[in-house]
């Protein structure tokens, strides 16, 4: 990429990455970002989670720099954050759920990154990443050899070259690497390491603007039906055939066998146990960043399988001509209603089938029953003059919702089920009854229970008087979603 | 056409029980596939007989795989020489002019995003639904009550169950992909012959049919 002035004109004011280190509120959104999102390698949080973590941070800031400093909501911001003319953070709704979660986008990881390499290192290892070079290129080469002697003949030398390092460790000479040379090759490993997880959500990103491209192309065909069905056909595997695809699936399968787990498992632990590399003081994470590789990978695969399939269903020849011909007929039902918009058709207009078979038996039908007359006794009502405590009226206790939906939340991050008696246990009931009732209420609307009526289950909770009270109830087992 | 009785039911050779514990919820209403994946897979797996049992009452099963929804529709009567007419077991109902409007507009929104790629789920918000139908209203409504209207107007799709109001998310739908099935290519253009009668109608004066 050329960087004239033009261009970079261009990106400053389109790239979302070179809109945030301009952003006015830079050090709180990059700083907040990295800590959620990059530090413990997530790739999406639930809107509540995130609120919560962003309101926590903004509190700590109003602390230090006055209640005037970032005078939004925690809630206004992400919004900001993920609108298109900031483009740092991507909304979506997640199969299943209906709440919004977050992720970073590709853009703002390298902001971050950015950011990351700002600080100075203590030094640059350069041996390691001449040598990598030079494999690579070996690679290359010899791949892409065609001729057998060739082959052969670099086989040889190599052969060669082990039976003379065997000769030599035989002969008691065992050569080292010296602790420069360990640093050195460590630094590269870590900085190779961040780069590949960094490089998922850019992969990600690839592969959704890919689908886009298909699909744009094919929504914006004019030509005859004979060549977009041949065309469509052609795109069936758009997604896994093109060089992002094969790389990954490349990935992937190299990670996937069992036995290259284990061993990256095993050198890194002996890797990290070597004294010149404990005095680096490496992050303890780095001991698992294999399952991390997995962990973004499987999210990649499983964002590629979903954009496989759904771009499978959009090509569906016969779902796509049946779009089209939609597209046709609501430009000419626009096209009317717009005529017809100050005099609009009143009464039925239209009729649609329902969903459902409507079954009526005569049988179902209540029999009559006499309706119940209420007796009302007539009696004038006069003004008390009893003298009641009327403290309980104004001693009204409110219970937080979002409160008791955080415990249940706090409690579902460990594990996958936990039974509402257990929350009860963990966090003790402060306003007694109603508070129970509220949980009950929130179970009700937790998306994925089990209710177990065989199993009664026992709540205590103390009230302000010193007295202990306990309900019963059926066990209600709340899962994570 | 087959006499209904010469056809040999094959409903029978099942488990009694598997077959009720399928078609009763059918014939409650639509079965998805992410809100009971066993029950799916039951239904998959006793395809032919549930057709053969609907048949008989002048149903048909509709079982979409890649969306993953399956209901029961009237038959089509293309078969004008059967003796009686059944009376229609699945009913149709009227439609104001809004609401077939809105679920045009809807079925419009599905398919631009469908063409737009990544995602799913249409998820919309009750601003972006008001803005959808504002310009095919009269100008200069108040917009208080535009925003009454759409919500009314919301609230009978959502009984027809072609959206859903997201849970704790205030104002938010979701545009279920059932709509793809009912409002077709069929039904949007006998929507569209009807408001083209209807603009002659109140054309004044009476013009010729203009193209």
């Amino acid at each position: 990429m050329a960087l004239d002035y033009a261009t970079l004109e261009l990106l400053r004011q389109n790239h979302p990455a070179w809109r945030l280190l301009c952003a006015h509120h830079a050090p709180l959104v990059a700083g907040f970002l990295h800590r959620v999102f990059i530090v413990p390698n997530v790739r999406n949080l639930p809107q509540a989670d995130l609120v919560e973590a962003l309101e926590d941070e903004l509190f700590a800031l109003r602390e230090q720099l006055g209640d005037e400093a970032f005078p939004g909501s925690a809630q206004s911001y992400l919004n900001d954050w993920a609108e298109n003319d900031k483009g740092w953070l991507r909304k979506f709704y997640p199969a299943g759920t209906d709440e919004p979660h977050f992720d970073l986008t590709p853009a703002t990881e390298k902001a971050l990154v950015w950011l990351e390499g700002l600080t100075e290192r203590a030094f640059v290892g350069t041996e390691s990443r001449l040598l990598t070079l030079f494999e690579l290129l070996r690679q290359m080469s010899e791949g892409s050899q065609t001729d057998p002697q060739v082959r052969i003949a670099e086989l040889h030398k190599r052969r060669s070259d082990i039976d003379a390092e065997i000769a030599r460790i035989l002969a008691g000479d065992i050569p080292l690497l010296d602790d420069t040379g360990l640093k050195d090759r460590f630094q590269q490993f870590l900085q190779l390491a961040r780069e590949l997880l960094t490089d998922f959500r850019e992969v990600e990103h690839n592969f959704r603007t890919l689908d886009r491209r298909v699909r744009e192309r094919i929504a914006l065909w004019d030509g005859s039906k004979g060549a977009l069905l041949e065309e469509i056909m052609g795109e069936r595997d758009a997604i896994a055939d093109s060089d992002q695809g094969k790389s990954f699936r490349a990935f992937w399968d190299f990670l996937m066998s069992q036995s290259r787990q284990e061993e990256l498992s095993r050198l890194l632990e002996q890797v990290l146990s070597l004294p010149p590399i404990l005095a680096m003081c490496p992050e303890s994470r780095l001991q698992r960043v294999h399952y991390d590789w997995l962990e973004a990978g499987e999210h990649t695969q499983r964002t590629v399988a979903k954009l496989s399939e759904q771009l499978r269903r959009f090509l569906d020849d016969q779902a796509w001509l049946e779009n089209r011909r939609i597209m046709d007929i609501l430009h000419s039902i626009e096209n009317n209603a717009l005529a017809v918009r100050e005099a609009v058709p009143s009464g039925g207009f239209t009729t649609l089938s329902e969903t459902s078979a409507t079954v009526e038996l005569p049988l179902e039908r209540p029999l009559y029953r006499p309706p119940l007359k209420t007796l009302i006794t007539e009696m004038a009502l006069d003004e008390g003059d009893a003298d009641v405590d009327t403290a309980a009226l104004y001693a009204q206790v409110v219970v937080d919702r979002a409160e008791l939906t955080r415990n249940i939340r706090q409690e579902l991050q460990g594990r996958s089920q936990i039974s509402l008696a257990e929350v009860v246990t963990r966090h003790p009931l402060r306003h007694g009854l109603a508070e129970l009732v509220a949980y009950l209420q929130l179970a009700g609307e937790w998306p994925e229970t089990v209710v177990d009526d065989e199993v009664q289950e026992k709540v205590s909770w103390q009230l302000g008087t010193g007295v202990m009270r306990q309900a019963t109830l059926p066990r209600i087992i709340l899962l994570r979603n | 056409m087959m006499n209904v009785a010469d056809t040999n039911p094959g409903y029978f050779a099942k488990p009694l029980h598997e077959l009720s514990s399928v078609l009763v919820p059918l014939l409650k209403g639509v079965l998805y596939r992410e809100d009971n994946p066993g029950l799916w897979g039951l239904l998959q797996k006793l395809q032919a007989s549930v057709r053969d049992y609907v048949a008989v009452l002048g149903l048909e099963l509709m079982l979409d795989e890649a969306e993953g929804y399956a209901f029961l529709r009237s038959r089509r009567d293309d078969e004008e020489d059967a003796p009686v007419a059944i009376p229609r077991l699945v009913a149709r109902r009227q439609l104001s002019y809004p609401v077939s409007l809105l679920l045009a507009l809807l079925r419009k929104k599905l398919a631009e995003f469908d063409a737009g790629g990544g995602d799913t789920r249409l998820i919309l918000s009750r601003d972006e639904v008001v803005e959808l139908v504002r310009i095919f209203l009269p100008a200069g409504s108040n917009e208080v009550k535009l925003i009454d209207q759409v919500d009314a107007t919301l609230n009978k799709i959502a009984e027809l169950g072609f959206i859903r109001r997201l849970r704790g998310q205030g104002q938010m739908i979701e545009v279920r992909r059932i709509i793809k099935a009912f409002v077709d290519a069929q039904w949007l253009a006998d929507f569209d012959k009807r408001l083209a009668e209807y603009r002659q109608q109140i054309a004044e004066p009476p013009e010729e049919t203009d193209v």
